[in-house]
């Protein structure tokens, strides 16, 4: 990448690291950039430890990457916390010389060839603007005139965040902007190279967070009834939606639990109309028996988890990727559902599409496994095509009163090739019939005779029996130079956020001449095996990283097909660094230097 | 800008509501007169039953959307009433109607029904309250009487039964009515108001199971119903009155002189949460085609 740039703004919840991330990524896609960012912060409102921060490029970006190059440190635990992350050339910003909480220790980051400039955003903030709630403006108006960061992106986000307030706000917040500016330009002498490229041409692009990207899609996949209680970190799925489905003709519901929620996605799409809930882990426990009755009663669902770290209330602002479990076998009985999982924030837009394609195709739920870490993240994706998108929507079928069909003929739950019948609604069918979660005949009458039971059974899971031939588009194979039955020193499978750190860091082993076979599936379950055993057969070993203590992917690929992969698994509460992998793989495959 | 039912041209018959599978009920149970009841007051509505939408939870009496002609869903225990407010909020020209027992509404899918009330959802919520769970085979419902024998308090229940009548106008529930099963005309008549009001609807149905409740019979309600519209001039819309006539509707547990109040306790007039979305969808000028460029824009650099 000819321009690759991390900078990142630590320190306490309620400080304005993350607005002070928001801004910078604003300034940097205004410039043309590329960007991907990482927050995260406690789940307090005020307090604790926050970080947010900003990687661009002029070219795609696949992760968070490793770390940073430049630190915004607004505190000492700031400081503390990312000191291992100072290597030679990067670049500390910290709260000093006088007015903050904290000293660096400057012998050791003259040694460790760190560069260090002293902005006192708290002083600057108390004394010179008077109000200490703009110290983070402070510190973007330094940001700006030691990085080229356009100062007037950093002067419209004020206009716009606070205008609200009153232009007293405005005009305080331009004041601390240029307190930063004056220091750097009066105090510092600039000793590091890194500076923001200038604007360059327009890209036809759209900045989207994680979880506004899956409101978007529901939108344009024709989404009607939304229904959700809060829950961190999916709640601003709902908030994102709210006022665009009213434009789309649909409503968001704010239900009593979470049990209502997913009660209400059943009630709306029994009555032909599509919808959808999202949760996080909580809510997926408690929706369980529900979407038991989507499975049974073979009603097309949506149903969205932005996962956090559990169990229990567990971590709920952090990233953790140990729903899996629940999201496929979670429920009682035997029930057919789909998992899909996407791995950036283009893909929350694209692959919730598909989940409503997937529900109204196959007629059952279809759960969505997102994360706390790309709920946040935003991204500049190129401007989808809307027209094109919905001309290819997959709707329901459905037997009409315009058909003409003889009434005696019409059986809901008929048994077909496929496992797939036509499907009837009020309003718009000749024929009624009573949905139910007890089992049923094909015109859904109560049953329990071991015949009808074992044809009914058969009838539903066979739907999903060709779903990885019928959903290729859902495997994403990266073979590099390889090709399909080549040899590779090793294979890797990973899935969500997960798989595109791993991109990254197979692009950065495949450069040192290591020979990596990739699958990413999007698809999790059922289980693509065919995919699985084709890539673990190219290689001896099989590699499979997740954010999760038990290894839930990699435990579905010995339960369903004969490869035994090895595991690598993080589970503090914080996504993989491309490095990690990286290291792995060079550890189990062996240098390639000394081969 | 609101919304109609569907209707039929011409009226069908009772029978015509009916599915042709048999209930699978006791003998003598008190919900045959339920499944009677709401036949006739769709009949009368002209309701069609391809735009109908009963909603059920689980128990004795939730069985009923599988005896009826009209679309139904057979939901989970206690979730009757949320299913029915998605249906509300994906189709409000389709009528749906809750029927269901006293322990899947008042007991394990208690969360709901105080939401859907306040919200006044145009929404039908019939209780068919036999005192007791009877499809597990007797055990004490949350509006048994105290002392009831069930299989788990073979020495008499211990608590006190719920006021659910007084609870229902606590909730905010526009309208709030008992009536018995063993008067099919009342049961008929109350039934035809609480679909025909405008919101939320709450009807007690007192239906009496004759394999297991052997106190809330039909025999004990005989010559001991009252009804507070006729016999005692209730005004429902007369709110006051209504919660002191709903606090004295289980005197007659342990008063042998106290009647059992039927009727209308309470029928106000509020704006539907439908209307409400409906005008929220014209001010945001809603189209199932808006102009995605213009939406798009906004999320542009």
């Amino acid at each position: 990448m000819a321009f690759d740039l991390t900078i990142k703004f630590a320190g306490e919840g309620g400080e304005g690291v993350i607005s002070a991330g928001d801004f910078t990524m604003r300034a940097a896609t205004y410039l043309g950039l590329e960007v991907v960012t990482f927050k995260s912060f406690p789940a307090e409102i005020k307090g604790g430890y926050a970080l947010s921060q900003v990687r661009m490029s002029d070219e795609k970006i696949l992760s968070q990457g490793d770390g940073f190059q430049i630190l915004f440190a607004f505190n000492g635990e700031a400081y503390e916390v990312n000191k291992p992350l100072l290597k030679p050339g990067t670049v500390l910003v910290w709260d000093g010389p006088e007015g903050g909480d904290f000293e660096p220790e400057f012998d050791w980051l003259e040694k460790q060839g760190v560069i260090a400039y002293a902005v006192p955003m708290s002083k600057l903030a108390k004394e010179e603007v008077g109000a200490y709630i703009t110290k983070n403006m402070v510190a973007l108006g330094a940001a700006s005139e030691l990085f080229n960061i356009p100062i007037d992106v950093y002067k419209e986000q004020i206009v716009s965040k606070f205008s609200k307030k009153g232009q007293d706000v405005v005009d305080l917040n331009f004041k601390a902007l240029d307190a930063g500016i004056n220091w750097v330009k009066n105090n510092i002498k600039k000793a590091d190279s890194y500076r923001l490229p200038e604007r360059m041409p327009r890209k036809d692009v759209i900045i989207l967070e994680g979880n506004e990207a899956i409101a978007l899609g529901a939108a344009v996949a024709g989404c009607k009834v939304y229904a959700a209680y809060p829950i961190t970190p999916a709640t601003t799925v709902g908030n994102y939606l709210s006022e665009l489905i009213l434009k789309a003709n649909g409503y968001v519901y704010q239900a009593e639990d979470e049990i209502s929620s997913m009660a209400i996605v059943i009630g709306a799409s029994f009555s032909g109309v599509k919808a959808m809930t999202a949760t996080s882990g909580p809510g997926i426990s408690l929706m369980q028996e529900l979407i038991g009755l989507a499975s049974m009663a073979e009603i097309p669902a949506v149903i969205v988890d932005v996962q956090r770290g559990g169990p229990s209330t567990g971590m709920p602002t952090k990233h953790d990727q140990a729903d899996l479990y629940a999201a496929a076998i979670g429920g009682h009985g035997d029930g057919q559902r789909i998992v899909i999982a996407p791995t950036n924030v283009e893909e929350n837009f694209y692959l919730t599409v598909e989940a409503f394609n997937l529900a109204e195709k196959y007629q059952c739920p279809v759960l969505f496994l997102t994360d706390a870490s790309l709920s946040l993240r935003v991204e500049a994706i190129p401007t989808p095509n809307i027209k094109e998108i919905q001309s290819k929507l997959i709707n329901r079928p459905l037997i009409t009163k315009d058909m003409n069909v003889d009434l005696n003929e019409i059986l809901r739950y008929k048994v077909t090739e496929t496992g797939i019948a036509p499907m009837l609604a009020p309003g718009v069918s000749p024929k009624p019939y009573a949905a139910t979660g007890l089992e049923h005949g094909e015109d859904s009458s109560p049953r329990t005779r071991p015949d009808i039971r074992v044809k009914m059974m058969e009838k539903r899971f066979r739907k999903l029996q060709n779903i990885e031939d019928e959903n290729q588009h859902l495997i994403e194979w990266d073979l590099g130079d390889l090709q399909e039955g080549d040899k590779a020193d090793i294979s890797v499978i990973a899935w969500g956020l997960t798989a595109s750190i791993t991109k990254e860091a197979v692009q950065r082993l495949r450069k040192k001449g290591y020979k990596v076979a990739a699958l990413y599936p999007k698809l999790l379950y059922p289980v693509p095996a065919k995919a699985i055993e084709k890539v673990a057969s190219m290689s001896d070993i099989t590699l499979v990283p997740e954010a999760n203590y038990t290894g839930q992917f990699a435990r579905f690929v010995r339960m369903y097909t004969s490869v035994r992969p090895v595991q690598l698994n993080v589970y503090r509460g914080e996504p993989f660094i491309p490095a990690e992998i990286e290291a792995k793989i060079e550890e189990l495959v062996g240098s390639k230097v000394n081969a | 800008m609101s919304y109609q039912f569907v209707r039929l041209q011409e009226k069908l018959e009772p029978k015509d509501y009916r599915s042709n599978i048999e209930p699978t009920w006791c003998p003598g149970c008190g919900d045959f007169g339920v499944v009677s009841g709401l036949a006739k007051v769709f009949s009368e509505e002209q309701f069609d039953p391809t735009s109908l939408t009963l909603v059920s939870g689980i128990g004795c009496s939730s069985r009923l959307p599988l005896w009826m002609n009209a679309f139904g869903v057979h939901t989970c225990h206690g979730r009757a009433i949320p299913v029915a407010v998605g249906a509300r909020l994906a189709k409000p020209e389709i009528p749906a109607i809750v029927t269901a027992g006293d322990g899947d509404l008042f007991s394990i899918g208690m969360e709901h029904f105080p939401h859907a009330a306040r919200k006044n959802f145009d929404l039908t919520v019939v209780c068919m309250d036999n005192r007791v769970y009877a499809l597990t085979k007797n055990q004490q419902s949350p509006t048994s009487r105290t002392g009831y024998k069930g299989s788990l308090t073979p020495y008499g229940n211990i608590e006190e039964p719920m006021n659910i009548i007084a609870f229902a106008i606590a909730c905010g529930a526009t309208f709030v009515a008992q009536t018995y099963s063993g008067n099919p005309k009342h049961e008929a008549e109350i039934l035809k108001a609480a679909v025909e009001h405008k919101g939320f609807s709450f009807v007690n149905i007192l239906s009496p199971c004759p394999t297991y409740n052997k106190i809330d019979t039909f025999q004990h309600y005989k010559g001991r119903t009252i009804d507070i519209n006729k016999d005692l001039g209730h005004d429902p819309s007369d709110y006051g009155k209504a919660v002191e006539l709903a606090s004295h509707a289980l005197d007659h547990d342990n008063d042998p002189n106290a009647k059992v109040p039927l009727g209308i306790f309470l029928k106000i007039e509020k704006p539907t949460f439908e209307d409400k979305v409906l005008a929220l969808k014209e001010k945001y000028g809603a189209t199932d085609n808006p102009d995605w460029d213009k939406i798009l824009e906004r999320y542009r650099p």
